[in-house]
């Protein structure tokens, strides 16, 4: 699985980098770095939506509040789906 | 500041990114950018291409590439920074090699004889080749006495070391990105300028604009790139004028690198285990996508673009760290390392002399005088020099080690090496490797390598202080910064 986090101005100000790292912690927490590859990306021009998170081609909206339920739902929903 | 371009494809570029850089610095770029292709390109009278819509529509392209997008809708998947800049692919001649002017009708005939697929015929006594039977190997080309067969193969293609480069079925040219390693060879060599890269500049100003804390981290191949007499305490105060926050030269981040990449040697030696470097991303991403079985033999010490953003985050948690090079690559870098906790945006020199020019700002007018960096880690940049770093450390801690040292100084030799050493057939205990040939200061976004270039530089690193690389580096000892990279 490859999650890609937007690292443009916009997302950054909203909390790109907390977002990463919080996500990088839980990857190692949960063992799943080498299933999981965390990748950036420029600007994805949804700059309202922001931070915007896109797990292989679905496109998602997270925040560093709400990071934690992102990776519950998502990361480990599909991955144990 | 004065301009020698070296092609009209870099002013072009140059003035792409100054329009841009002027209205985002303006906060005017979303509202006003669809103007730029006018402003260019004024007028009706074409002076580069078939007509002016052609050539405003090039320019509209290099608009998007220029804000970080892709050209095509649909395309914004596409995580590649090198970019096809479709509109201006010519389409070069696909068909390799072609008889020319130079067939003297001879009796010998050597190219019917060389060509083992029958695909030579002739025509009134002169050599003509089939292309459907002819299979690109050559031999016709090699054993013609004249001279008289040419090779075509397209610049770009013949350009990419890793055969990353195909057409589409209009001969336009299409990137492969799962083979791509983003050296930025085919941008130089296109004579049509139909590859470009993509630019974080448009983030860098607007990161500015935003009262953030941004520093720059200019490469060390930027010596004598804005002037041969401009040096980097200039450009720390251009910069400043600019809007960053402060500058760190990498040069000083390369020091830590080669006092960690010296260490970790040592232990790999002492182990009977050959390793890389893994400074040039070029290089690295050739390792992981064309030679995965090396990559056991990577140094996990950080880049000098890393080391020095985790060296600035160390003494200011609310930095953003822009790295300034003469690399396209390194904006890949700082894409896949996003947790590294080091570098945030990658820039080259080209981006940031359109960032002067839209603020009328002139390195060449400061005066400021600031070393960061020892000679050795201002010498990373080119080819040798981080092998020249890594000994000095060993002269400078008085250890006596004899290991034997390979310079791989352009693509070709960097795959050449690692397929020596994957195949464990390498001699050499250490491995430098750098895509681009003679290092960093012939990289794709120089903007000057006249002549003189070379020398202008070394007038100005050999002004700089001897301190020793190892000394530099205990200036920073308290900051205890790790400079070990996380593998993905």
């Amino acid at each position: 699985m490859t999650i890609t986090i937007c690292i443009g101005s916009s997302c950054h100000l909203k909390g790109s980098r907390s977002v990463i790292g919080r996500m990088d912690t839980l990857l190692t927490t949960h063992n799943l770095k080498d299933r999981v590859t965390l990748n950036g990306s420029f600007c994805m021009d949804d700059c309202a939506n922001g931070v915007c998170v896109t797990i292989d081609e679905d496109h998602f909206s997270v925040s560093p509040e709400t990071v934690d339920a992102f990776f519950e739902k998502e990361v480990l929903g599909r991955l144990n789906a | 500041m004065k301009k020698n371009f070296v092609t009209d494809i870099n002013k072009i570029k140059f003035e792409v990114y100054t329009e841009v850089a002027r209205m985002a610095f303006a906060g005017e770029l979303d509202a006003h950018k669809d103007e730029i292709p006018y402003n260019i390109i004024p007028g009706r009278t074409p002076i580069y291409r078939c007509c002016v819509y052609k050539e405003r529509e090039i320019i509209r392209e290099r608009v998007q590439l220029a804000m970080g997008r892709t050209v095509r809708p649909g395309s914004a998947g596409s995580k590649n920074i090198v970019q096809v800049i479709e509109a201006a692919c010519e389409g070069c001649p696909i068909n390799r090699f072609n008889v020319t002017n130079n067939c003297q009708m001879c009796l010998a005939k050597r190219c019917l004889g060389a060509c083992n697929f029958g695909a030579i015929r002739f025509e009134g006594g002169h050599a003509v080749i089939d292309h459907k039977k002819c299979k690109e190997c050559g031999r016709c080309a090699q054993a013609c006495p004249y001279n008289a067969i040419a090779d075509l193969m397209r610049p770009c293609k013949r350009s990419c070391p890793v055969d990353a480069i195909t057409m589409d079925e209009d001969n336009i040219v299409v990137i492969n990105e799962e083979k791509c390693i983003n050296c930025g060879q085919c941008v130089v060599n296109c004579p049509f300028g139909a590859l470009s890269d993509k630019s974080f500049m448009v983030d860098v100003i607007k990161m500015i604009k935003n009262g953030a804390r941004v520093y720059a981290m200019p490469a060390p191949a930027i010596e004598a790139q804005f002037g041969p007499d401009v040096t980097v305490g200039m450009i720390r105060e251009a910069l400043i004028k600019l809007g960053f926050t402060d500058m760190y030269e990498v040069s000083l981040g390369a020091d830590f690198v080669s006092k960690h990449e010296g260490e970790e040697l040592i232990e790999h030696y002492e182990a009977g285990e050959k390793m890389t470097t893994s400074c040039c991303p070029a290089f690295v991403s050739m390792i992981k996508k064309h030679y995965p079985a090396a990559l056991k033999y990577m140094s996990s010490t950080v880049s000098p673009m890393q080391a020095t953003a985790r060296l600035i985050k160390a003494m200011d948690p609310e930095a953003v760290c822009v790295f300034i090079g003469p690399c396209m690559a390194k904006k890949a870098e700082v894409i896949d390392s996003i947790t590294f906790e080091a570098a945030d945006y990658a820039m080259t020199f080209e981006e940031l002399a359109s960032m002067f020019e839209a603020m009328d700002i002139d390195p060449a007018d400061c005066t400021e005088e600031l070393q960061q960096g020892s000679r050795y880690g201002k010498q990373y940049s080119i080819s040798g020099g981080v092998t020249a770093a890594v000994l000095q450390t060993f002269k400078e801690a008085k250890k006596d080690v004899d290991l034997k040292v390979h310079t791989c100084n352009g693509a070709a030799e960097c795959k050449k090496a690692l397929m020596l050493l994957k195949s464990g057939r390498l001699p050499e205990d250490f491995v430098e490797g750098m895509v681009c040939e003679g290092g960093c200061v012939n990289g794709p976004a120089m903007l000057y390598k006249d002549r003189t270039f070379m020398k202008e530089r070394n007038q100005l690193i050999n002004s700089a202080d001897e301190r020793g690389v190892l000394e530099n580096v205990a200036r920073y000892d308290d900051l205890k910064v790790d400079m070990t990279r996380t593998f993905q």
